[in-house]
């Protein structure tokens, strides 16, 4: 035990008002911020690490998704949206995906102006063939379309922070967001701000602002808990559980897709290995060459199962196929967006191919063994100093050495099926043609949005959900905090400071994964359902009251399990909801009333108000016209742009 | 005020980072850039911080980028050093 190195603050406050109120800063906290700031609103960023590596891709980012306006994209943004959100049966974001594929082009080429590498300026790619020698941009997956970029992601956070300080937003780093303010007035309820507690003094920071933009990603730590490395059981960051969710559903926004939920994928606390770590041919690694353990070379297929003879061909259509999907989130694409593979494991094992395999770029051209060891092996998020450092301080030589792969799958992972994870563009907030939710002055972007997936989704519907906060801050006024709101939420933060000796948090979060596996596993029926709601219900009356805290970092981690309790019952509630299975979103009942299943052939959304659960019916195509809805909403945005790109 | 703080050390079976005394300045940037905020400067400037909560930690590397004389590193537990061998060694 030793003195806690930094001042007690605990039961002090700090007041601070603003127009605009950003609550996290990933790349869509930093993006919704620069914009809001850059339109002349006085801004406010929270964030609960520090905004130099804060988020997924604090450390980094090697490709950037759907760049359907780069000088060398032979797809339209229209048509990107329309095979993404029908690659996912129209459980897809069609707003946020036409955001991302219109406008994702135009933040790289800012973050270029403000310092981040998005070009081979050192020409250590010249002449390859996913570099056009003109502009300097490589592309990655289809070198015919190119859609996708390879980027120097990790130069991208310390050069937004930068831009933030020029443009004299007040960071508050260090700050958890724990509530949100709100009025009703005119039967209308209004975000007003937020409450947060800085986490190494224990200080209470009131916020109000006029506008909200929601940016603390998506839930984690529900069904995958490990208390000895807590750390390592999820892929996206320790410090993002969801707690922009469950301060939101506290409030009565509303949420869609939440009872989706996928089968693990990654999670390094025992079930797999740290993310791009193994060999495999996804992702950051693809189109790596992989062999069996005799050496072998495993042989690449078209969606014709045609075997492709060269690199290159890994990298193109097949004859007749306009162009293929690939990227974060696409696992196995329809046929009509299926892209080179190598043959599925149990052709492999027909054939005689034998067990591990491993990756082997040694057999690959120089160029794109580099482009894999090296840049995006390097810029890709934990990469450039967890992968490429440790292994080639270990000795790893990709000229020498091959990589093994686990098991039989490119994830290296082996999850039962009620170790589940919020992966592969699972649920978030609804929201409109502005990012706005159904609250007034309440706005989201990033991972916290329903089926998000991406870095350049991030930054892309950051920038813009930033852009119509700032315009909603000219009409809403600013209203005072509510006192008994504050005290409310005072209490509640600091309680765990008078529990002698009690529970730790950890404890009260493995309970809670457990009752997830048994409760909201594979499979679910109503009955197990509701018995794990009341499990849910009871770990907050009972077992969050015995925890305790030394300190305001423990303090933190106990709001978190408190969090993540809330997600639990808006996950529970989503699937009470949803009478029917549901093949797209990974969502099976033993008692599926398939007569629902017409009904239900929607975006089921959720809201508590005020304890009441409300559920509403939104048809796949309420975005409308992609072009006319845009254009209509974004005239100021369009004419500020042109002649720039 | 509300109540005292303590710094307790919350142990793990791992320790994900380790500091060369020789190299640290005790600039304490490292702890600053630490998103789980596990890293904290108990001893004070001019010494390492103190890996108070080793079991938290994400393995994401911003503690080694940050800091300015290579004083850092970073290894991943045991369980997870995937295996690499020669490639002309396969099948034989
Ligand atoms: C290892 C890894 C590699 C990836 N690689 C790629 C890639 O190559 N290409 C790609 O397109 N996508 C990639 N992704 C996905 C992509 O990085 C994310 O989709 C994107 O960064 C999400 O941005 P965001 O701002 O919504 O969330 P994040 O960047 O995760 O930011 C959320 C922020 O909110 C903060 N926060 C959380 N709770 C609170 C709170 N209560 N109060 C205040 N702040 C809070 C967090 O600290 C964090 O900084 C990767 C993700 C990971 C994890």
């Amino acid at each position: 035990m030793a003195d806690w190195p930094y001042e007690n603050r605990s039961g002090k406050r700090a007041e601070y008002t603003c127009d605009v109120l950003v609550l996290g800063g990933g790349l869509a906290g930093c993006h919704a911020a620069v914009a809001a700031a850059e339109a002349g609103r006085r801004v406010i960023l929270v964030e609960k690490g520090a905004v130099i590596r804060s988020g997924s891709a604090g450390t980094g980012f090697d490709h950037w998704e759907m760049a359907c306006t780069n000088p060398g994209c032979r797809i339209t943004p229209e048509e990107m949206t329309e095979a993404l959100v029908s690659e996912q049966d129209h459980y897809g974001n069609r707003i946020a995906h036409y955001i991302e594929a219109r406008e994702g082009y135009d933040r790289l080429m800012d973050l270029e102006k403000i310092g981040g590498k998005v070009r081979d300026t050192g020409d250590e790619f010249a002449g390859a063939a996913f570099r056009d020698e003109k502009t300097k941009l490589l592309y990655a997956y289809d070198y015919t379309n190119r859609y996708t970029l390879r980027v120097w992601g990790s130069t991208f956070k310390p050069a937004l922070l930068r831009r933030l300080k020029a443009l004299d937003v007040t960071v508050l780093d260090r700050t958890e967001a724990t509530a949100l303010l709100y009025a009703d007035r005119e039967g209308r309820r209004q975000c007003t701000g937020a409450i947060g507690m800085e986490v190494r003094t224990g200080e209470i920071r009131v916020i109000s602002a006029k506008a909200t933009v929601l940016c603390m990603s998506r839930p984690a730590r529900i069904w995958l808990f490990n208390a000895d490395t807590p750390g390592l059981c999820e892929f996206r960051p320790f410090q993002s559980i969801g707690s922009g969710h469950a301060m939101a559903w506290r409030i009565g926004a509303e949420f869609t897709m939440m009872e989706k939920s996928v089968r693990g994928e990654f999670s390094a606390a025992g079930r797999s290995f740290p993310p791009y770590g193994t060999g495999n041919n996804h992702n950051t690694w693809y189109a790596a060459t992989m062999v069996d353990s005799r050496g072998v070379e495993i042989p690449y297929v078209d969606r014709d199962g045609r075997e492709l003879k060269s690199v290159d061909e890994r990298y193109r259509p097949a004859p007749g196929q306009k162009f293929f999907l690939k990227g974060g989130v696409i696992d196995e694409p329809k046929y009509e967006w299926r892209g080179p593979e190598t043959l599925p494991f149990d052709e492999l094992i027909r054939r005689g191919y034998r067990l591990p395999f491993y990756a082997d770029l040694s057999r690959m051209p120089d160029a794109e063994r580099r482009v894999i060891w090296g840049l995006m092996v390097g810029e890709e998020g934990k990469t450039k100093i967890p992968i490429l450092k440790n292994y080639t301080d270990r000795g790893f030589d990709p000229q020498k050495h091959v990589l093994q792969s686990y098991g039989t799958g490119w994830q290296s992972a082996a999850f039962l099926d009620q170790e589940r994870q919020l992966f592969g563009a699972p649920g978030g907030l609804m929201h409109d043609w502005d990012l706005k939710t159904n609250i007034d002055g309440l706005y989201a972007a990033g991972d916290q949005l329903y089926a998000s997936d991406c870095a350049g989704f991030a930054c892309a519907t950051g920038h813009y959900a930033g852009r119509k906060a700032a315009d909603a801050a000219l009409q809403l006024e600013e209203v005072c905090p509510d006192p008994a709101q504050v005290e409310n939420e005072v209490n509640r933060l600091l309680a765990p400071l008078d529990v002698r000796r009690g529970m730790d948090w950890r404890e009260v979060n493995m309970a809670c994964a457990k009752a997830m596996q048994n409760y909201c596993g594979g499979i679910r029926c109503d009955d197990l359902l509701h018995q794990g709601l009341d499990l849910i219900q009871s770990l907050r009356t009972e077992a969050l009251h015995e925890v305790s805290a030394h300190n305001p970092h423990e303090l933190m981690r106990i709001h978190e399990v408190s969090d993540i309790l809330d997600v639990c019952e808006l996950i529970y509630r989503a699937c009470l909801a949803r009478a029917c299975s549901c093949a797209p979103l990974f969502f099976e009942r033993s008692d599926s009333r398939e007569e629902m299943r017409t009904q239900e052939d929607g975006f089921l959304t959720l809201s508590n108000w005020d304890g009441e659960i409300r559920t509403r019916m939104i048809p796949h195509d309420y975005a409308g016209d992609l072009v006319t809805s845009y254009t209509e909403r974004n005239r100021d945005y369009m004419r500020s742009r042109e002649g720039q790109v | 005020m509300k109540a005292t703080y303590e710094a307790v050390f919350v142990g793990s079976s791992v320790m994900p980072v380790h500091f060369d005394t020789e190299k640290c300045i005790g600039c304490h940037r490292c702890a600053n850039a630490c998103q789980t905020d596990i890293l904290l400067p108990i001893d004070g400037k001019g010494k390492p911080p103190t890996v108070m909560y080793p079991g938290e930690c994400w393995y994401c590397g911003a503690c080694v980028m940050e800091c300015p004389t290579g004083a850092i590193s970073l290894s991943h537990p045991l369980m997870n050093r995937a295996r690499f061998i020669n490639a002309d060694s396969l099948g034989k």
